[in-house]
């Protein structure tokens, strides 16, 4: 096992190598260059592919490319670079290609600020595309170290179920630096919790069957298996139809496989000060989590009851951690207010939901103090600054 | 040891503020310590403005925001402006008086003034080592929690080019810093 102070970008990279990464197509875009930047340096050294692109769309293009001829690939960009990706986005779900698409936001809209953090793709990451009739799944770690599993894991869903899984990052995430250790083997793997599994290659039909069922190894063109990958309704066969019976078999695996499987995704959360029923819950993702627990921690040592819950996979929206009728304070690093309506969504209907968010840097602790102790005692909160209505 | 020791350090890009971040946090790491550093910056290359936040740690590091630096290493006028008012009773603020020209005497912590960049330029000729001179002030002021050594061993690797006149400049600063 290594020990390194290195870039979030870093962590990720070495990640997806450890999970078998071995074709890397992007189009660089701060935060995320220096992931292609370091793909660029490692895939080689492993018998690896880097390509970078035109452009965002024909880098996931050719990602489906990789993943179609039995390689397991994956792409990387920020927010205006992952709109890009809506056209191939939905064919890598249609043809069920398995891949990894790292986002790493930044601060919007369009190109915003660089250099500074954002969550303003909570929801495109469930649309990514166009169409409806899909699933997505979508991971957000909120540490360099916390990468490195997440990838891997990401790697080893795309390929359980088929498909291509979003992990949505931030710029403090792929840019910031932190102490990460890598192991060097499999049985370190193994001992850090990393998964470790052979590569599946799928020989035969049934190409696209009509059910929701596991393990149907990715479809891979060429050696002789005859499978045809458009932009069409694939069939059991591996043909193409313009149907509508078909495509209803079609619709009906992209969504229930996913929404059906939860055991694979469901786990990842984690919970800060949730075993006593507190009187106020703080939701958040990614990064700003990370302020969130130390302030969490603050408060219990004031004597308030406050819990922190993290949100790992957010999408399918885990529904289930909202069903108790308390307070909720969704902390994110957007202005407009984006999980805090799927909160509201799942949450009771008379559960109090508050939104506290920020605009390109962390919430502070002392701003999180106050909100959570206004919440607490009902009183109105205000903002500095700037003034939103809806929340 | 503190518990959770705060380092901040803000400039224009170019300054090497980030480069700085990065050894004092390689240095804690080759002692065993937890360490996070983020780094913000504008889209420029050089002239924007850029900060980085180291924390160090024994123990794993929650929040990576530097809310209450311990140290503040200010190297240009906006960045001083922006971030002293942050700064504790207890905390240290480290500035270039080449690129802060105005000092606020209200603040409660300590400031201590380190003539980097004329430094740098009088014995080297170059601005470009007042950053080596920086960090070596920094090296001072963290002794008891970072080994001279090993900041001045990392700094040489971070940065692997003109090796001797860095390791000078490091000197002259960790001289410089009187406590």
């Amino acid at each position: 096992m290594k020990r390194f102070l290195e870039t979030g970008n870093f962590a990720i990279t070495e990640g997806a190598i450890l999970g078998g990464c071995r074709f890397f197509c992007g189009y660089p875009i701060t935060p995320a260059t220096e992931l292609a930047e370091a793909m660029s340096l490692r895939l080689p050294q492993v018998n690896g592919v880097y390509l970078q692109a035109e452009d965002e769309c024909a880098a996931m293009h050719l990602c489906i490319g990789a993943s179609l001829g039995g390689m397991k690939s994956m792409t990387a960009t920020s927010g205006p670079g992952f709109i890009l990706y809506a056209d191939p986005y939905g064919w890598a779900l249609g043809c069920e290609a398995p891949m990894v698409v790292m986002n790493s936001g930044r601060v919007g809209p369009v190109s915003g600020i660089t250099g500074a953090p954002g969550q303003g793709e909570f929801y495109l990451t469930r649309y990514p595309t166009q169409g409806g009739n899909f699933e997505t799944i979508t991971l957000a770690p909120n540490s360099a170290q916390e990468c490195l599993k997440i990838i891997v894991e990401a790697f080893y869903l795309s390929e359980r179920l088929r498909m291509p899984i979003t992990v949505l990052g931030d710029q403090l995430l792929t840019d910031g630096m932190e102490d990460i250790s890598v192991p060097e083997n499999d049985d370190e793997m193994k001992e850090m919790g990393l998964r470790v599994w052979p590569r599946l290659y799928h020989k035969g039909p049934d190409f696209y069957p009509a059910s929701d069922a596991l393990d149907i190894p990715p479809v891979q063109m060429g050696y002789d298996t005859g499978a045809l990958c458009s932009d069409w309704t694939p069939t059991v066969e591996g043909y193409d139809i313009e149907e509508v019976e078909e495509h209803h078999k079609h619709a009906y695996r992209l969504i229930y496989k996913v929404r059906n499987n939860p055991q694979l995704y469901e786990d990842f959360y984690e919970k800060k000060y949730m075993d006593d029923d507190p009187d106020l819950v703080v939701v958040s993702y990614g990064t700003p989590s990370r302020v969130v627990n130390t302030a969490v921690e603050r408060a219990r040592s004031e004597g308030l009851k406050v819990g922190a819950l993290r949100l790992i996979n957010l999408w399918p929206f885990p529904d289930r951690h909202f069903s108790r009728k308390t307070k909720y304070l969704v902390v994110e690093l957007n202005w407009d207010g984006q999980l805090v309506r799927e909160v509201q969504r799942a949450a009771p209907k008379d559960a109090e939901v508050k939104f506290l968010g920020c605009c390109g840097d962390l919430p502070t602790i002392p701003d999180l103090m106050e909100t959570f102790t206004k919440m607490l005692k009902n009183q109105p909160l205000e903002r500095k600054g700037w003034v939103l209505e809806a929340w | 040891m503190k518990d959770r020791l705060e380092i901040v350090a803000s400039g224009f890009g170019g300054q090497g503020v980030v480069r700085l971040g990065q050894t004092l946090g390689e240095a804690a790491v080759k002692q065993g310590l937890r360490v996070t550093m983020l780094k913000s910056h504008g889209t420029e290359m050089r002239g924007g403005y850029v900060r980085s936040q180291v924390v160090l740690s024994q123990k794993a590091i929650d929040s990576p925001m530097c809310e209450t630096p311990d140290v503040f290493l200010a190297l240009s006028s906006s960045a001083y402006n922006r971030f002293k008012d942050t700064v504790p009773a207890e905390g240290i603020i480290v500035y270039d008086p080449a690129f802060v020209e105005e000092i606020d005497a209200s603040l409660p912590c300590r400031q201590i003034a380190v003539p980097a960049k004329d430094i740098a330029v009088r014995n080297f000729k170059r601005p470009i080592f007042s950053n080596a001179v920086a960090l070596g002030s920094l090296a001072k002021l963290l002794e008891t929690m970072l080994e001279k050594n090993v900041v001045l061993e990392s700094f040489l690797e971070v940065i692997p080019k003109y090796k001797d006149e860095n390791r000078n400049a490091f000197e002259m600063g960790y001289e410089t810093m009187n406590i």
